[in-house]
């Protein structure tokens, strides 16, 4: 027995299993509140609040969830299945509004939209004194789907046109109507990529704490902030942290559900699908809507964010900034290279061995998407104190002088706190392409006696190549916007330009804002551009 | 396998630099300043703080109740030795936790009048800020305004407007009316006032002023620092939302008008007391007191600097006369009242 655990060992198990038991040794000094009992503001929070909360949260993940999938559902199917003016453009721009922050497009929103806004000021001049609302629970909805459908479109796309052509050149062949073969082909193969990318979706938005608090929609992160912060009682934070674990259990399991026992793993060999050639009115059409989404999502804020920082450029035109900006590239490239690392080793870990051990390490690994950024934040300081307070011997046999706090006002706190965070998107990019490729040429591999890690380069990583660099954008992309985290668990004097744009905006400065939040958008559009236009073997990606 | 070793090598050298060099910045002649004040002008005086002294600032901004968490968990082995916080409340918070110490200074005792400090010198007020009332001078006349219990009066019924209850602002509002009418009075108060709104609480302040000026409402309770930050905003439609709307000190002829506190205290744990303590002392002066005023639109709290031109324009008004400790003493209180009288 114990024979067969050691020759399971390997680089995979024991890195998936020593990443497995810190992130459980940070988190469960947060769980361990949940055992004790019940505090008065527990059931304050229950009779008073716990039911509008409930009711606020349903509403707005069935609805983002909805309406993000038809959007990026939608735009991935057009640009992979017609050929129109402008689509390769379309193809990658329409990643863009993932670059702009929902916090961001919220406050340039209700902007736009306040009396001062562009909007009111233009229905006012042509004599329409109306004043239209953004900041409430159908408006976050909106601002949640148009700043986060490109999860769903990215997944789906790269679904779509890595596994259907055969199928539908075959169906068509067969004479299968259009409505069919999309019914019956076309959706159970991206089942798992549309499901992954909106649950992506819902897990930002589960977790957003901008949007909610300044929109005032009371959802579970503004609860889990309020009992804590406003109330004072940590205790009834966790415990609201835990409702929403379940919410997260349900719908990262749905989708196994619904699928059952069925699996869509499609092996053919990839060919380019064939474009439907469409006509000038359906053309136009098509070129209106995916104009519009992108407008909403991306081209109306950040040109409204381009006037704003003409009148305040100052802001980011000083040395400082320049350090920030390194700052913040430095250790986003780093945790995201070590979070798509580390989930590629554990998914190789747990689709080579099929234990409860790996299901236990899969499941501690995935938790942290779901706890709020601040709850993860304090749980990971209390951790690192913990450590740098065993380790202190050791500090003092190397230095004498040394500090007892080495760790914890070092950057190395918060880059686990990232991974921590962000492992989870990592596992769904990395898995949904892993589940497609299957697993017969890895075992085949085996079967030769390749080992482990040859066969991970030169098998697994060519063949999951895309399905990584999809991780690797959306890793990026989230831990440069990323605040709770950064604010509390950054050393001093150390400023990203996230926490930079914090600053202005929580001080209800949207103008002086929009500089640094530029910045962001800046470098994740570069990103995305050169993903998408990464030249392999000769030929665009595109 | 080289390709692998050879990454993992890098990670782990880049692991190690940035724990290192990160590790060791502390210096001797440094002060470090958990703060959540997070403005310009605020650097801007740090920087000449240390032009003038010497000594370097160190600076960890966040939200209060995150500092104080941090605090907290670092216990004593922390960096902090000062805490800036813009909420009485949340500093009588820190005391209570025991994150805090006593300091004695004469230029401090003289700087700043005893109730803006705490009873037993663990903190000591920065700036003032008053939350009053902003009005559209066409729909509200300036007689038809006194106090804020005058609020409930079914006239304004649909015409008041302000932030979330949750906010910082608000519950200090609310506890400083428990201190002084009692809880009672102030349920009363608080369900009344949501009687008036004019929608559910959304925005933030400026938000209420241009709801104000949209005429969803004729009344927003907000901050006089968000008024004079919008009268010298860099978009100029608010600059116009600023000048058309009017201030009111409500309360002058009875309680008085609520004013909240930006204060600093030493930490309990300080390594660098000493330098804390200038800090303050600095932060205090005559000199920094006109930057806080002229650059920040707060009020200073030593009583030898005039508030800036246009607070002064605002005319003088009369503070609630309550120690801001009381603020922190009913914060919790007024924030379980708040969420059954159903201010959301």
């Amino acid at each position: 027995m114990i024979k067969k655990h050691i020759k399971s060992l390997n680089l995979f198990s024991i890195i998936s299993i020593i990443s497995a038991i810190l992130i459980m040794m940070a988190l469960i000094n947060m769980f361990s509140n949940i055992l004790s009992p019940p505090s008065d503001t527990w059931y304050h929070i229950k009779n008073y609040l716990l039911a509008e909360y409930l009711k606020n949260t349903f509403i707005l993940i069935f609805f983002t969830g909805l309406l993000s999938g038809f959007l990026g559902f939608m735009s991935a199917y057009i640009v992979t299945f017609y050929e129109f003016k402008g689509r390769k453009l379309f193809s990658w721009i329409l990643i863009l509004p993932l670059a702009l922050p929902s916090y961001i497009a919220a406050f340039i929103y209700s902007d736009m939209f306040s009396y001062t806004g562009i909007f009111s000021r233009t229905l006012r001049s042509i004599g329409i004194n109306k004043y239209i609302d953004i900041m409430s629970i159908s408006g976050a909805i909106v601002i949640f789907s148009f700043t986060l459908y490109p999860y769903v479109y990215m997944l789906v796309k790269s679904s779509l046109s890595k596994n259907s052509s055969l199928f539908i050149e075959n169906a068509k062949l067969l004479k299968a109507k259009p409505l069919r073969i999309f019914t019956k082909i076309v959706l159970p193969l991206t089942r798992p990529a549309l499901f992954g990318g909106v649950l992506l979706v819902l897990l930002e938005t589960l977790n957003d704490y901008g949007v909610v608090r300044y929109f005032g929609v009371r959802v579970f992160s503004y609860a889990i902030f309020d009992s804590w912060f406003r109330l004072g009682d940590l205790t009834s934070a966790v415990r609201l942290s835990a409702i929403v674990l379940i919410i997260v259990f349900i719908l990262v399991n749905l989708e196994k559900i619904l699928r059952g026992r069925k699996k869509y793993t499609a092996n053919v060999k990839t060919k380019p699908i064939i474009k439907k050639q469409v006509n000038r009115y359906f053309e136009i059409l098509i070129i209106a809507f995916l104009s519009i989404i992108i407008l909403v999502g991306f081209g109306i804020p950040v040109t409204q964010m381009i006037f704003n920082f003409v009148r305040t450029y100052q802001v980011i035109f000083e040395l400082e900034m320049i350090y920030i900006i390194i700052n913040t590239v430095t250790i986003s490239l780093f945790a995201t290279v070590l979070t798509v690392f580390i989930s590629v080793m554990i998914i190789n870990y747990s689709r080579l061995s099929n234990s409860k051990l790996t299901r236990a390490v899969l499941r501690i690994t995935s938790i942290g998407y779901a706890i709020p950024g601040a709850v993860i934040a304090v749980s990971v300081l209390i951790f690192f104190v913990d450590v740098d307070n065993l380790l202190y011997p050791i500090y003092k046999l190397i230095d004498g002088d040394s500090k007892k706090l080495v760790l914890t006002t070092s950057l190395a706190m918060l880059t686990f706190a990232y991974v921590i965070r962000f492992l989870t998107i990592s596992f769904n990019s990395v898995e949904s392409i892993y589940d497609k490729v299957g697993i017969k040429y890895t075992e085949a591999a085996y079967t030769l006696k390749s080992s482990k890690l040859r066969t991970l380069f030169k098998i697994d990583i060519p063949l999951i190549k895309e399905g990584l660099i999809a991780a690797f954008i959306i890793v990026f992309i989230d831990v440069i916007k990323e605040l709770p985290l950064t604010l509390i668990l950054r050393p001093t004097n150390y400023d990203t330009i996230a926490t930079r744009v914090y600053t202005y905006a929580n001080d209800e400065m949207i103008q002086e804002a929009s500089g640094p939040a530029l910045i962001i958008i800046l470098i994740c559009t570069l990103m995305i551009y050169y993903v998408t236009h990464r030249k392999r073997g000769g030929k665009n990606v595109r | 396998m080289k390709k692998i070793l050879l990454f993992l090598s890098v990670f782990t050298t880049m692991v190690i630099l940035t724990g290192c060099t990160l590790g060791t910045s502390e210096g001797d002649n440094t002060v470090t300043v958990y703060s959540e004040r997070h403005y310009d002008t605020d650097q801007l005086l740090f920087d000449q703080f240390e032009q003038e002294t010497g000594i370097k600032v160190n600076v960890v901004k966040a939200s209060a109740d995150e500092l104080i968490n941090k605090l907290e968990t670092e216990g004593e082995d922390t960096s902090a030795d000062l805490l800036i916080i813009s909420d009485a409340g949340r500093l009588h918070l820190a005391k209570e936790k025991d994150l805090l110490q006593s300091i004695s200074s004469e230029t401090l005792e003289d700087n700043i009048p005893s109730n803006y400090q705490d009873a037993d010198n663990q903190w000591f007020g920065l700036t003032k800020r008053a939350r009053v009332l902003v009005y559209h001078p066409d729909r509200v006349s300036v007689d038809e305004l006194s106090t804020y219990e005058s609020l409930l009066d079914s006239k304004w019924a649909n015409r008041i407007v302000v932030r979330s209850g949750s906010n910082i602002y608000n519950q200090s509002l609310i506890a400083s009316f428990i201190a002084i009418n009692g809880e009672e009075e102030t349920r009363t108060f608080i369900n009344g006032l949501v009687n008036n709104f004019s929608r559910d609480p959304e925005g933030n302040d400026r938000d209420q002023a241009k709801a104000v000026m949209a005429g969803i409402a004729d009344i927003a309770i907000m901050n006089t620092y968000y008024m004079g930050k919008m009268a010298n905003s860099s978009d100029p439609y608010e600059v116009e939302v600023a000048n058309k709307l009017k201030v009111f000190f409500p309360n002058q002829e009875t309680t008085g008008t609520h004013i909240n506190i930006s204060a600093a205290g030493v930490t309990k744990h300080s390594e660098n007391k000493e330098n804390a303590i200038k800090l303050i002392e600095f932060l205090s002066s005559i000199e920094a007191q006109s930057t806080f005023a002229n650059a920040n639109y707060e009020y200073p709290v030593n009583p030898n600097v005039e508030p800036a031109d246009l607070l002064k324009s605002w005319g003088d008004f009369i503070a609630q006369d309550i120690n801001l400790t009381q603020l922190g003493v009913y914060s919790s209180q007024a924030a379980i009242i708040m969420d059954e009288e159903g201010w959301k």
